[in-house]
């Protein structure tokens, strides 16, 4: 299946957004009418900009993330001329498209589970987001909105992003640590090898390591 | 690829001479370079149109009927380029100003950061001559470079360059602030060949041999044996000339269109842009940096030099022609049995010569994938990667496919080592010019992702060893490579260089547009008109 | 800048296709997955972490109540995305001189595609067609693609020279060192931040000269 390149996932959905002038005058929509009445496509956008990054960011929290994206469609590109016809969306939709290890739906219960407020924040300005409760709606919802991958290039990796993040740590710690050896003896060479080993602790895939999002090379 | 019969050629009186000659080679040994300010736009104008029948053009020089039928060349050359406020200066069109690309009118200075010019290298730390708020002098709005046979070739037209301003004292300013020998405030800036038993030289101060394989271009008018290393590389292992406007605006480039260039036409055809650095050599830190680590190194001191640069330093031969002591020391011994026979008039012994010679340029890395021979963090490699990264046969269009368009034609000379003695502190370095259509894609790439970056070598944050913007941190290393490909392995480890100090920094430039003769002549008069 | 985080940008971009020839599209991609040995450029290239295409049927917008207005379209689309290293020009600019043939297999389809080369075409056909990420999660900012999976092999072969080599007397254990240096040379470059994306903003300037 195109949404998988071995343990790799490629998620891409469209979610609709509430028109800001819905004629039906559903009950999400009055409620959320602001003094300014701003529409539901610019709350989102402007919630989206000023989301935490890097490290803070609610998919640095979604274990498994390689990357994820959100942003507005505001509507499709009309491509100028009259060789082409123009087409217009009656919605606008909110793109969250995420390239993750591991399957779905753990995947998205994780971000359900560790992110709730903000997701309902966020998704709150989507059609039918006032079904979703549990995790589980969730789940259902985004699959709802979800497009079939056709093709999946990954010109990386499918490990687990705790496995890349380790190794990440490690390559970065022993290319250090190899400048410092040149020259020394057999012995020495040796000894402080075990001490790296101690200080890095292979088998120890949680910790010592990068963390998630982390923006910036620290110095263990 | 191009499907035109035959091309044109091209119009050589247009275009300035810089362009397409490297002077030094031509037999110009020495320079100057001067920069003006445009204080009065129509007198500015005045000066420019007296100018202009001074400026060199890219001629092929006539050859003389005498025996030698030598090239009938000037005493000096002359030639000029304006900055984005420079032009603004000489009030062109607003519109014409806006076509300028984005890199070319924000200047230098603006772009440092992309550049690597950070710490000592930031434009606070640049010659007088470049910074924002000085009082009275004003902005660089022009360049001007005289190349000269010898001094007083130089001192000759730099005296009629006076006097013609001396004739337009309200138009035009020649700018002082340039740091000159024993800390002078100088007008000008000379630069020089490094000279060896009073002969001038292709060396630099740190040692090495530099300005070889420079690109070879369609139209260019040198021979066509420079081509083969110096343009594209194509599959079957051949060598063409890389497109025209790849180097020169108003002509065909690589991607099959004409390069993106100012509005309109007349304005910017046969014109070019070009990068002017000057780049300060710490002879010192070098040469102690090499001493130290040549104790470490199992192999000579100018092993180690070329194991950085990706040449030998004496005489420039790359490292895929002779990459151990062993090798160099056979390749010298067969170049002075070749010198012998040669001046005893063996003829075979010149055409064997010539090949041999040839290789100092007509090589690839296609048998050094693992940088046992020439590190691939090595200079050379880095700024002209020859197809190698083409890692898995034929994955590409060409080889060369991701190098051809980031091609550097250079120009320009060392400066300082004559007048005061070489340490960290005194003068001396390299003025770097780099001449190409686009500023962004060529110079400013290489330097970004090439020297001071290597996810394209698969290297991560490792920079060039030698002009790299390293700080002295342990992290700051080049990594010879051991031999892994060939079949005489000596199961040796990689040996790092480590704790790379700057050896060379900036101290000041700009980005210049270098007009064609007749844009040159239009704005002199006034007569640009994008509308 | 919401498109970049660290040493990656992401791209989005959305383009038209007759529904029809989203068929042939489709071929196409099933085509190189078929036969891998045509990605060999893009795998050369080594700048992308992942990058997917998907289309997006007309008929197939998700319409999730009574109240969303159903789409009423007359092309279909292809979604584009791509998580890459360098800037937006080096990106384009990589695989327009490398693979123009690649490029013209996954976009020829599309309405008004102009082909890869001439290239300020394509250029112009990427960006008009491109939308900006309003939010970006990378999870290694400081690390290229490259550098992932060498510090995958790495820390693979580190591990085995650890089991294997740790015990060793020390003059056999340096010379196991060594060789594991030897084979793993080409994964000990340094790890930092990237470079610069683009230049920060000019500042105002002081100079009475600046018109």
């Amino acid at each position: 299946m195109a949404n998988t390149s071995g343990n790799a996932y490629g998620l891409t959905t469209l979610c609709p957004i509430i028109n800001g002038h819905s004629p039906t005058g559903s009950l999400t929509t009055s409620l959320l009418a602001t003094k300014d009445s701003e529409s539901h496509d610019k709350k989102i956008r402007r919630l989206l900009q000023s989301l935490p990054i890097n490290e803070d960011s609610l998919f640095a929290r979604t274990d498994n993330t390689y990357f994820a994206r959100l942003f507005i469609l505001n509507d499709v590109f009309f491509q100028q001329g009259n060789d082409f016809k123009r087409d217009q969306l009656k919605s606008k939709y909110l793109c969250f498209n995420s390239n993750f290890h591991g399957e779905l739906e753990p995947y998205l219960t994780r971000m359900w589970n560790n992110n709730e407020s903000l997701v309902r924040e966020i998704w709150q300005h989507c059609v039918a987001f006032d079904r979703v409760n549990r995790a589980k709606d969730f789940v259902e919802y985004i699959k709802s909105c979800q497009v079939t991958t056709t093709l999946f290039f990954n010109g990386s990796n499918d490990k687990p992003v705790k496995e890349q993040l380790k190794a990440l740590y490690v390559k970065q710690m022993f290319s250090e640590f190899v400048l410092t050896q040149q020259g020394k003896s057999a012995t020495e060479t040796k000894q402080n090898f075990k001490y790296f080993l101690q200080r890095v602790q292979l088998n120890n895939i949680e910790s010592p390591s990068w963390k998630p999002g982390q923006s910036q090379i620290k110095v263990n | 690829m191009t499907n035109i019969k035959n091309n044109r050629p091209l119009d050589l009186y247009d275009i300035q001479g810089n362009i397409c000659k490297g002077y030094g080679r031509f037999g110009f040994p020495k320079a100057r370079y001067c920069f003006f300010n445009f204080k009065h736009t129509r007198s500015a104008n005045t000066f420019l149109t007296h100018l202009i029948d001074r400026i060199t053009t890219s001629e092929t020089w006539p050859i003389s009927d005498d025996k030698d039928h030598q090239n009938i060349k000037p005493k000096s050359t002359l030639n000029i380029g304006f900055t984005y406020s420079g032009l603004k200066a000489l009030k062109l069109p607003e519109r014409s100003l806006k076509s300028f690309p984005v890199d070319f009118t924000m200047g230098m200075r603006a772009r440092s950061s992309l550049l690597g010019d950070t710490g000592i290298s930031s434009p606070e730390h640049w010659d007088d001559i470049w910074q924002d708020n000085k009082e009275g002098t004003g902005q660089v709005h022009a360049w001007l470079a005289i190349n000269g046979r010898d001094l007083d070739a130089i001192e000759l037209e730099f005296n009629i360059l006076e006097d013609l301003i001396k004739q337009h004292p309200d138009g035009v300013r020649l700018l002082p602030g340039l740091k000159g020998p024993n800390n002078t405030n100088l007008n000008y800036q000379d630069a020089s060949a490094v000279f060896e038993n009073g002969n001038p030289t292709a060396k630099e101060h740190f040692g090495f041999t530099d300005g070889i394989s420079n690109p070879y271009f369609e139209g260019c008018g040198n021979s066509k044996n420079r081509i083969p290393g110096r343009g594209k590389l194509m599959r079957d292992g051949s060598w063409q000339p890389l497109a025209t406007g790849e180097f020169i605006l108003g002509h065909i480039d690589e991607a099959q269109e004409y390069p993106p260039a100012p509005e309109p036409k007349l304005l910017s055809r046969n014109g070019t842009f070009m990068v002017y650095r000057k780049l300060h050599e710490n002879v010192d830190t070098f040469n102690n940096y090499i001493d130290e680590l040549t104790k470490d190194f199992s192999g000579s001191r100018d092993l180690l030099m070329a194991k950085m640069s990706g040449r030998w330093p004496d005489n420039g031969a790359p490292l895929t022609l002779a990459a151990t002591d062993d090798e160099k020391a056979c390749l010298d011994a067969r170049m002075i049995a070749l010198e012998l026979r040669v001046k005893d008039g063996d003829r075979s012994a010149l055409a064997e010569r010539k090949i041999l010679r040839s290789k100092w340029s007509d090589f690839t890395f296609a048998d050094d994938k693992s940088g046992g021979k020439c590190p691939i963090g090595a200079h050379i490699r880095r700024t002209n990667t020859r197809g190698s990264l083409e890692t898995e046969n034929e994955a590409f269009d060409r080889p060369g496919a991701l190098v051809d368009r980031r091609r550097l034609m250079r120009r320009g000379l060392p400066y300082g080592g004559i007048d005061e003695a070489m340490s960290d502190k005194s003068e001396q370095g390299i003025i770097f010019m780099s001449i190409g259509a686009s500023i962004e894609r060529q110079f400013e790439f290489v330097q970004q992702q090439w020297v001071n970056y290597s996810n394209d070598f698969k290297l991560g944050n490792d920079k060039d060893p030698l002009i790299g913007s390293h700080s002295g941190q342990i992290t700051d290393k080049h990594i010879i490579q051991a031999d892994t490909d060939s079949d005489l392995k000596d199961n040796k480890p990689p040996f790092f260089c480590t704790q790379m100090p700057r050896f060379v920094e900036t101290r000041g430039g700009d980005y210049f547009f270098i007009p064609s003769i007749t844009a040159l002549r239009m704005i002199a008069e006034g007569m640009i008109d994008p509308s | 800048m919401s498109n970049i985080s660290g040493k990656a940008y992401a791209m989005n971009v959305i383009t038209p296709i007759p529904w029809w020839k989203a068929l042939w599209q489709l071929a196409a991609f099933k085509f190189v997955t078929t036969f891998p040995s045509n990605l060999k450029g893009l795998i050369n290239l080594s700048l992308i972490h992942y990058a997917r295409w998907s289309i997006i049927g007309r008929d197939s917008f998700p319409h999730l109540a009574q109240s969303q207005p159903k789409e009423d379209l007359h092309y279909s689309y292809m979604m584009f995305e791509s998580n890459f290293n360098g800037s937006w020009d080096q990106y384009i600019d990589s695989f327009s001189f490398a693979i123009p043939k690649g490029l013209d297999l996954f976009w020829r389809y599309n309405v008004g595609y102009p082909k890869s080369i001439p290239l300020h075409g394509f250029y112009n056909y990427i960006r008009f067609n491109q939308v900006e990420c309003d939010h970006f999660y990378n999870a290694y900012p400081c690390a290229a693609s490259n550098d992932v999976k060498s510090a995958g092999t790495l820390f693979d072969n580190l591990k085995s020279f650890t089991e294997s080599s740790l015990e060793l007397p020390d003059d056999e254990f340096l010379e196991a060192y060594n060789s594991l240096l030897r084979d793993n040379q080409q994964y000990l470059g340094s790890l930092d931040v990237g470079p610069a994306f683009s230049p920060p903003p000019i500042a105002p300037s002081h100079s009475q000269e600046d018109a």
